[in-house]
């Protein structure tokens, strides 16, 4: 089903939306203020051509952010109340406005939050102040435009819905490691919840853990072709399937919609500034997180101490300069481990794969060797 | 002259500082170099700089293959790979001889983030503390919690700088530099009032190469002078009737970073066409505020809050509707008779609003644009040809608005 489609049906019993991206909002807070939060990204699915996002941006844009302009913009009226952004990028930072250009001649336009998350690290500079006076602004904000108010009791049972939902995600992923279920399942299990409500996202999850849930085959038998996948996409279809084939088996993921989304909540509390300090504070480490640089590789090596995955394949989203800065020297100390590693591009001209067969056949050759 | 004079003498003595054991800071390049005069011996290199000049000597590609050898993508911003690939090579065949080894790196983000990324990567591969001025982008004009926020960095800057070199920071040497450089600034802002005569007194060529001092020399005394000297010769030479494109027929405007690697080329050709690009987002920012172009006045109370308050004295850190707004000001203020939006694959930050900007400019001011392909600093992403029959298309679009508005002249007499 089309993300439209999915939003609309939800319409129905919903009164508030709010579409967010990057991939790291305060959903919690927005659920909490009565909003459907939806995250968009991984739009791949759903948008295949740029007839609006060319008119706006130039080719050399990353395929996110064509896409993400392309979908907003074609976005029927009346399903999107708010849009909210924060700064993870400079091509997205460009885009409220960009955005707001492409929906001049809507009648509804949907109002645009914007908030700045501190990028400095908290030992360098002391941060909490300014996060605290911008999660505040946003609350003070959103009451304004929506006549909503906030509440820390509703805050908590936000809390306990998104870290169930976390901790689902855990375990369908630790599923997929064990060969109990696909990658290519759990990867759509994952974007579906980009665009689901957070209670109907839960329950599938829960159905899907429920009816699989049979012993894992070989449960201490790590495979040797074992890998570790990264980048800010899960990979098409077409290479996940060219992984299967290959008997490449994903042990653990570091994608931006997947793990770097999932793997922390913070403790319980009603007070969302103390919430977010430590959520951002203790966030997996994404490169669009400048503060957490210095903990990537750490984490990285932590996954492959954790999943014994024996390659590491860098999905690099073709123009998405934050992850390339990054892969030379994470190739290098992974190697230095002993962990081979392949660097795929993708770009929104070459999604079929062809390109890379050759070199994943190797690589599976390589890993089982 | 002057001005290779003074390029030479900053890098000389920023390698011979550093030899003789100076605190070495590398910069991004909207970091406030005065803080750093605030320390008897503490210098900064401005790798972006380099990069710019290295482009401007004809080594960028060059350069950047070396980076790319090293697995850098050749999508990343031109500037970082030359500098990576100058870097890796120890200063070989850099026009400066490289840049001394830093003890501390102090990027941005506001100016642009992926700064952070790249001076990221000599943090991690030589162990060097890196600075992380984070800076909230401006899609309006500041906050004061934003200026707040970016005053307690610097003081963060100046701690960090104590702690690390061992000196104290002398606050009166800093105000002395503050005002040097303030005063280095109202002079530019005279240099540049020399494009709103007709026919200008400048080429935006000149602009662009006399930015290079601001970013090697801020808050020095030579600084505001040789700005001073600058904007006296260039209004006298005004005065005198001396023009650098005396039949001067299209006054155009430029929108993003200089092709550093074509401004001797570019320069002539226009001017074979009597088309003269007399002014540049990138340049008559220097000195303003976000959605201005006239100086941004300091009083002299508090230097540290001037600073922050001109933090995002540069283009990039301005939202569309800001951009919008001072180049408004500067079409109206000089005579611009149509824009070229230099469309750069190094510079997302500078180029991924200018389809909308071209559009704005186009529709409401009713100002004829084109946008051309660039690259800032990689000769080998760049096609002349196909960037004059843009230009080309431009001057015959601005011909075309002149006679139809001599006919609506012609038809109303």
């Amino acid at each position: 089903m089309h993300a439209f489609d999915e939003i609309k049906a939800l319409r129905k019993d919903i009164s508030k939306t709010i579409g967010c991206f990057p991939l790291y909002p305060p959903l919690e807070l927005f659920h909490s203020m009565g909003f459907t939060p939806f995250v968009f990204w991984d739009l791949r699915h759903f948008i295949n051509s740029f007839n609006t996002a060319d008119k706006h941006l130039q080719a050399y844009a990353c395929s996110v952010s064509r896409r993400l302009v392309e979908f907003i913009c074609s976005t029927p009226d009346d399903i999107i109340d708010a849009l909210f952004m924060y700064n993870a990028c400079d091509t997205l930072r460009n885009l409220p406005e960009i955005i707001n250009c492409c929906l001049q001649e809507k009648v509804n336009k949907p109002r645009i939050f914007k908030m700045h998350i501190p990028m400095a690290p908290e030992e360098q500079t002391k941060t909490t102040d300014y996060l605290s006076g911008r999660i505040t602004a946003l609350i003070r904000e959103l009451e304004e435009s929506f006549g909503v108010s906030f509440s820390p009791e509703r805050f908590r049972q936000s809390i306990a819905l998104y870290r169930k939902m976390r901790l689902l995600n855990e375990k369908l992923e630790k599923m997929v490691a064990q060969n109990i279920i696909s990658y290519n399942l759990f990867s759509l299990i994952t974007r579906k919840g980009l665009f689901a409500k957070i209670e109907n996202h839960i329950e599938e999850m829960e159905s899907i853990a429920a009816n699989h849930s049979s012993s894992p085959k070989n449960k201490h038998d790590v495979p040797t072709a074992s890998v570790i996948i990264s980048g800010i996409l899960p990979p098409p279809p077409s290479l996940i399937d060219a992984l299967e084939n290959y008997e490449i088996r994903i042990v653990g993921n570091d994608i931006a919609t997947q793990r770097r989304s999932y793997a922390y909540t913070p403790g319980d509390t009603g007070d969302p500034c103390l919430y977010y300090r430590d959520f951002y504070h203790h966030h997996f480490p994404c490169p669009t997180l400048l503060y957490k640089s210095d903990q990537r590789l750490a984490a990285i090596k932590n996954l492959i101490y954790n999943t014994r995955a024996r390659g590491f394949i860098f999905i690099g989203e073709k123009f998405c300069e934050y992850e390339y800065f990054e892969i030379p020297y994470l190739e290098k100390k992974l190697r230095e481990m002993g962990v081979f590693t392949l660097h795929l591009e993708i770009s929104v001209d070459d999604e079929s794969g062809a390109n890379y067969m050759t070199r994943l056949e190797a690589f599976a050759e390589l890993l089982k060797s | 002259m002057r001005l290779s004079k003074i390029m030479q003498n900053d890098y000389l003595r920023l390698h011979q500082k550093a030899e003789k054991g100076a605190f070495v800071v590398w910069i991004a390049i909207v970091v406030p170099a005065e803080l750093f005069s605030g320390f008897e011996n503490v210098v900064y290199a401005v790798p972006e700089s380099h990069a710019a000049m290295s482009a401007g000597k004809g080594v960028g590609p060059l350069q950047c293959e070396k980076a790319e050898n090293n697995g850098y993508s050749p999508d990343l911003c031109s500037y970082a790979r030359i500098d990576l690939g100058t870097s890796f090579d120890g200063g070989k065949d850099s026009p400066t001889f490289g840049l001394p080894k830093p003890h501390l790196l102090i990027s941005d983000n506001n100016n642009c983030s992926l700064l952070v990324k790249w001076f990221d990567v000599y943090h991690r591969e030589w162990g060097i503390p890196h600075f992380i001025l984070d800076v909230p982008f401006c899609y309006e004009t500041q906050k004061e919690e934003d200026l707040r926020y970016i005053l307690s960095q610097y003081q963060d800057i100046i701690k960090i700088i104590e702690s690390m070199s061992g000196q104290r920071f002398d606050y009166y040497r800093f105000i002395e530099a503050v005002q040097n450089s303030h005063e280095a600034l109202f002079h530019w802002k005279r240099f540049l009032s020399a494009a709103a005569h007709k026919p200008s007194g400048i080429t935006v060529f000149d602009s662009f190469v006399q930015m290079a001092p601001f970013l090697t020399s801020r808050g020095t005394k030579e600084l505001a002078e040789h700005y001073r000297l600058l904007a006296d010769e260039t209004l006298e030479n005004v005065s005198r009737g001396i023009f650098p494109v005396p039949d001067e027929k299209y006054r155009l405007l430029w929108d993003n970073i200089a092709p550093w690697h074509q401004l001797n080329k570019m320069s002539a050709r226009l001017a074979e066409l009597n088309a003269n690009i007399i002014a540049a987002s990138y340049t008559y920012c220097m000195g303003s505020v976000e959605g201005e172009i006239d100086l941004y006045n300091y009083d002299g109370a508090d230097p540290l809050r001037y600073l922050a308050r001109t933090q995002n004295f540069s283009v990039c850190p301005h939202g569309l509707e800001l951009r919008f707004q001072s180049m408004k000001k500067a079409i109206a203020s000089m005579g611009i008779d149509g824009i070229i939006f230099a469309s750069n694959r190094s510079c997302k930050v500078y180029s991924l609003m200018q389809m909308d900007l071209l559009k704005r400019a186009t529709d409401s001011l009713g100002v004829p644009a084109v946008m051309i392909d660039i690259d800032h600093a990689d000769a080998r992403k760049y096609t002349e040809e196909n960037v004059f029959l843009r230009v080309e298309a431009l001057l015959e679009l601005i011909d075309a608005k002149r006679n139809a508005l001599a006919r609506a002249h012609h038809k109303e007499g």
